[in-house]
């Protein structure tokens, strides 16, 4: 079940145990920091989407809000859901708190997944290379389409 | 849990129904309740009770005891009110054969003080269904689709479709359903609601929003989809050595072979993974159940 939203791509696993509409979230996130998806790019309206899916409107629908009031996507009425430069509405101290969470989360399974504290930061480093190497590859890709 | 649909009233309620073929009694003090706006599954094995159960909110079937209300209505004795307002899909649809696709809508399109040409037109085209084939000439999945269709341009408030799904090949089936609830929840979002019975619970994971496993005749399980799925886990471990015969709570179905151990956690599996963590596995894993394993594990 995967399905191609301009150069995103939208799989979801009924086994992660994750929300079925935070996974689309996430993904949505995943994809416009990795460069897939743009500023000012529109995503598929709810009922194609819906159905390529398998899901019910309901949960996509569910998904672009969540989206929309964490200031992901906006929606322009009559146009459709559209990706916003990404400028977060909350203020630095909140947005730490936010990631520190998620961090938190990943060090205390890198606790019981025996990774020690070395090797962690080695991985997030090797992380974030990842994803930057994600987004020049996407941009060149969209230079030459271009071209 | 999105409390704004939680607050609006139900689509249907059923309270201590009970229903039975003549000593055979097919449900027992079944409760049921679809807030408006849902994709509502109801799962269970062939013969549970759920078409009995469909039928008593149509007034098909007069229940025993218990009471029905359906879009706030007693079917029984508001029946015309109450099926203006949903449309009903069985098992088994049966058209006249001599009729061509075309007859059959329009003839069905004549017992509807409103019909929406466009959604007809759309699906049609969807599905490829020629307009001026007689139905007895149609497959089963087209026939179907046919009674799909029908029952989504009148537009109604409640769908509710009886193992739509079943006796179709597996291609087939796996095409349209998501089509036409696409269809019918685009007209009015978040107002529509459907009630839908089935035993192949695979085919509509993605599809259902919250279920009821009936079983015997009664509500077995009550839950949100994506609940259902953060709840029931299925837990594998193995050991260095044999596997230790501990209890966990909370869980279901526990098998041992040899240096590996399987579980179904029923709630609590952060705590039975910690539990096991401090055991020294070898290696650890937790998957959630689909909505079909959460039927298995349940009813086994």
């Amino acid at each position: 079940m995967t399905v191609k939203i301009t150069t995103m791509l939208l799989q979801i696993n009924f086994k992660s145990g994750t929300p079925v509409y935070l996974q689309v979230v996430d993904q949505v996130k995943a994809a416009a920091a990795a460069g897939g998806l743009r500023a000012g790019e529109p995503l598929p309206s709810i009922r194609p989407l819906a159905e390529e899916l398998r899901l019910n409107r309901n949960t996509v629908a569910k998904a672009y809000t969540e989206l929309e009031s964490q200031g992901v996507i906006e929606t322009i009425p009559g146009k459709g859901c559209f990706l916003k430069p990404n400028q977060s509405p909350l203020r630095k101290e909140v947005r730490r708190k936010l990631l520190i969470e998620e961090i938190d989360q990943a060090v205390v399974k890198a606790h019981h997944l025996q990774v020690p504290a070395g090797e962690f930061l080695e991985l997030v480093r090797e992380r974030l290379e990842v994803m930057d190497e994600k987004r020049r590859a996407s941009e060149r890709g969209s230079g030459q389409a271009q071209a | 849990m999105n409390t704004d649909m939680n607050q609006t009233a139900a689509a249907i309620e059923i309270n201590g129904l009970s229903y039975a073929y003549g000593r055979a009694e097919a449900v027992h003090d079944f409760n049921l309740t679809v807030p408006t706006g849902r994709c509502y599954g109801l799962f269970g094995r062939n013969g549970a009770g759920k078409t009995t159960a469909m039928k008593c909110l149509l007034n098909l079937l007069r229940p025993r005891g218990g009471t029905v209300r359906v879009l706030g209505l007693d079917p029984a004795r508001q029946e015309v009110q109450v099926k203006r307002r949903l449309a009903y899909v069985p098992d088994a649809v049966a058209f006249y054969p001599w009729m061509t696709v075309r007859e059959t809508l329009d003839y069905l399109a004549s017992f509807r003080a409103h019909w929406n040409l466009e959604v007809e037109r759309d699906l049609l085209g969807r599905f490829r269904l020629e307009a001026r084939q007689t139905t007895g000439a149609l497959s089963k999945g087209q026939r179907t689709q046919v009674a799909l269709i029908a029952a989504i341009c009148p537009e109604p408030e409640l769908l509710l479709l009886d193992e739509p799904t079943s006796g179709l090949d597996p291609i087939v089936r796996r095409e349209f359903i998501e089509t036409v609830i696409g269809a019918y929840q685009e007209g009015d979002p978040g107002q529509r609601t459907i009630l839908v019975s089935t035993h192949l619970i695979a085919e509509f994971e993605g599809l259902i929003d919250e279920f009821t496993l009936m079983d015997r005749g009664r509500n077995v399980l009550t839950l949100g989809a994506d609940q259902a799925r953060e709840r029931y886990q299925k837990i594998r471990a193995r050991f260095p050595q044999a596997a230790p015969a501990i209890q966990f709570k909370d869980a279901l179905d526990i098998r041992r072979n040899g240096r590996e151990l399987e579980l179904i956690a029923n709630g609590g599996g952060a705590a039975i993974l910690e539990q096991l963590r401090r055991l020294g596995p070898e290696s650890l894993t937790s998957e959630a159940l689909t909505l079909e394993e959460v039927f298995v594990a349940t009813l086994k």
